[in-house]
């Protein structure tokens, strides 16, 4: 009876909006989980490093926005952008095509080792990308490549690759082997198959991998800081790293430095996160 | 338009490995609706496959209009196909859907849109051209995907199981879809299913195809009146056609066991003489089954005793099953105001001239005086009385 009442008043039943307030308590606090760090962060990008000594948490008054020009201009922010822009673009670019690829041939096609193929690329998952590094050092050098913008993009793009594959031929192998057989039928080969069925029918993986790669490669610091030296070739987290001195830490200027990294990742972001969503949820719902 | 023709078509997965399709020859004539029509795992499919392209040949010849395409690629064999689960491009609207296939054949653009408007309208898709497959029903899908294979006016047209994901109602829309789509294009047309109504109902004529094997090609009516085996027999007829097994008495001319007693009026002298005393399986379907022996109208009969296992009311007829005492189950389809108790005993007639016989070893029809289609002729007639 209550239930009849709460619809013809037009009203959500009681346990219905039990659960629904218990939910929005739940994302709120997790919003403000996720959403503080960053918020604060952004309240110190504005303020000064004394500042922020004598109280960490305060609302920033006055505003320091000139400290973004004096990280993008003086510190050489723009240089550091424009690397990491660089290498990142190119190295995800590279990753996204070779890997959808390699995925789609590896998912669709049946030939004679195949899944060793497979194997040792998702092998290399499991290992930490840190024992290669010495060895990359040596490759690098041996090959010229040694502080070079192209060396590290080459390096960025064998460390994801193995992943990269991983996940788009999870996803690549679902796709329905009718829509394979009727794009044949309708005249078109292989090539042209994998770039107008594959690629657009495989968007959301594509998307969360391309999301991924971005974020991981963009924050890189280890690879970056020991095969790159020099300074005009410094990708933005080594950037960063060039406010912490052994005695003092320009903590204002260093959260300056990480929100301005930061911008790239949040509008990559949002323009594939529904992407994301379908990708990360993809099987999830028939 | 063309004929499709194999010969002695193999389909083998592996260099040793299983044979799925052996030996089949079948010849589709210019304009006809052929229907490969069996159980699941049958090769129907596979062979249908192998003719659009799609499965390489392991062995014979495959030719369309006196052209071999054995190794000519799907693309250049100017085959259209509808697929089970309609294969739609999900990210294309209905209109790209459509016109997928003809802009890989550098078809100029006005003509492409004059195609597709065309098909849209004949299939009423007209307000759909915008959709993506997504935002459409099933039935509103397997249109498109029918539109699809018309839109490029192809040689042949393929069907596999197209109406399978249908519901009952919009299978008998769209199958009428077909059948008129089909004699609107005059094209050649070959329709896989496993569902013997479509089969009957749709096809010029019918390969029943079994482990691989065609166990028969004929007119829809011919192979239900006159299977060639024991499989066909079963297959094709609901509830699927009594075989029970007895002994064959040429000098009485009957066929008899303990719960049987036949005659056997269609055979010829020497054909029972061939097999006298012989193990045979005689075979009568449910609906030439009779509770009274006056509906005979006195003409010569056989009669079979059983045990009821179950009565199955349908509203317009009585389903009745009986368990012989030899073993064995039979199907009886008699008027719906016969009724019968549990393990009551019942005896059911048939006439003569309804009654199949089989060579028990081998499952084959033993032929009759009256075959093709006097055969039919009778068997229809038999039917109105």
């Amino acid at each position: 009876m209550a239930a009849t009442l709460a619809a013809a008043s037009g009203r959500a039943p009681l346990p219905r909006l039990f659960s629904r307030g218990i939910l929005a308590l739940v994302l709120g606090v997790y919003t403000i989980y996720q959403l503080g760090p960053f918020l604060w962060l952004a309240t110190m990008s504005v303020r000064t490093t004394a500042e922020i000594s004598a109280d960490p948490y305060a609302w920033p008054s006055p505003l320091h926005l000139d400290q973004f020009r004096t990280a993008w201009v003086d510190s050489d922010f723009a240089t550091y952008f424009w690397n990491s822009t660089l290498v990142v673009v190119g190295a995800v670019a590279v990753l996204t095509f070779i890997g959808a690829a390699a995925a789609h041939a590896l998912a669709r096609y049946r030939f004679r080792g195949n899944r060793i193929i497979y194997g040792i690329l998702f092998s290399s998952i499991i290992f930490p990308p840190q024992i290669t590094l010495i060895s990359l050092y040596q490759i690098l050098v041996d090959y010229n490549l040694y502080n070079s913008l192209f060396g590290l993009a080459l390096v960025y793009i064998s460390l994801q690759l193995p992943l990269t594959v991983y996940l788009l031929e999870g996803f690549f192998a679902r796709i329905p082997q009718d829509l394979f057989d009727a794009a044949k039928m309708d005249g078109y080969g292989d090539l042209e198959i994998f770039w107008r069925i594959v690629l657009p029918v495989g968007m959301p993986a594509i998307a969360t991998t391309l999301i991924l790669n971005f974020i991981q490669l963009w924050n890189e610091f280890l690879f970056a800081v020991v095969l790159i030296t020099d300074p005009e070739k410094r990708t933005l987290p080594i950037g960063i790293r060039a406010f912490m001195g052994d005695h003092f830490q320009d903590i204002g200027m260093i959260a300056t430095g990480v929100m301005i990294s930061v911008i790239p990742v949040i509008i990559v972001y949002v323009f594939f996160s529904e992407k994301l969503i379908r990708g990360m949820t993809a099987g999830a719902i028939k | 338009m063309a004929v499709v023709k194999l010969d002695k078509i193999v389909k083998r997965y592996g260099g040793g490995g299983p044979v799925v399709v052996e030996d089949v020859d079948l010849t589709i004539d210019d304009g006809e609706f052929m229907v490969l029509l069996g159980p699941s795992g049958c090769g129907k499919s596979t062979t249908l496959r192998m003719i659009a392209g799609l499965e390489t040949i392991s062995g014979g010849t495959l030719s369309i209009d006196g052209r071999v395409v054995n190794d000519v690629p799907a693309k250049d064999r100017d085959i259209a196909m509808v697929f089970q689960s309609y294969a739609l491009y999900p990210h294309m609207s209905v209109a790209d859907n459509l016109a997928f296939g003809l802009r890989r054949r550098s078809i100029p653009n006005a003509e492409i849109e004059r195609r597709v408007k065309e098909v849209a309208a004949l299939l009423g898709l007209a307000p759909l051209l915008t959709r993506k497959p997504s935002a459409l029903s099933g039935g509103q899908r397997q249109r498109v995907a029918l539109g699809r294979a018309m839109v490029r006016e192809p040689q042949v047209f393929l069907f596999d199981e197209p109406l399978s994901n249908l519901d009952a109602a919009l299978r008998v829309n769209t199958r009428s879809e077909i059948i008129k789509q089909h004699h609107r294009l005059g094209s050649t047309m070959i329709y896989v299913t496993h569902d013997q109504v479509e089969a009957m109902t749709m096809g010029t004529r019918i390969c029943v195809m079994n482990a691989g094997k065609v166990a028969q090609i004929g007119a829809p009516l011919d192979v239900y009146w006159q299977p060639a085996n024991t499989f066909v027999a079963r297959f094709l007829g609901s509830p699927p056609m009594n075989l029970m097994d007895a002994t064959l008495a040429a000098a009485t001319r009957r066929a008899a066991s303990p719960a049987l007693d036949a005659p056997l009026a269609r055979w010829s002298d020497g054909v029972l003489q061939a097999r006298d005393g012989r193990k045979v399986t005689l075979g009568v379907r449910a609906e030439d089954m009779a509770i009274d022996h006056a509906s005979l109208d006195g003409a010569p009969g056989g009669r079979v005793t059983g045990r009821t296992i179950a009565v199955e009311p349908l509203g317009a007829e009585t389903l009745l099953l009986l368990e012989l005492p030899g073993g064995g189950e039979i199907t009886a389809r008699l008027p719906r105001h016969v009724t019968a108790t549990p393990d009551q005993e019942v005896v059911l007639f048939f006439r003569a001239d309804a009654a199949y016989l089989f060579d028990a070893e081998t499952g084959d029809a033993i032929a009759p005086l009256e075959t093709g289609a006097a055969a039919v002729r009778a068997a229809v007639q038999r039917r109105t009385h």
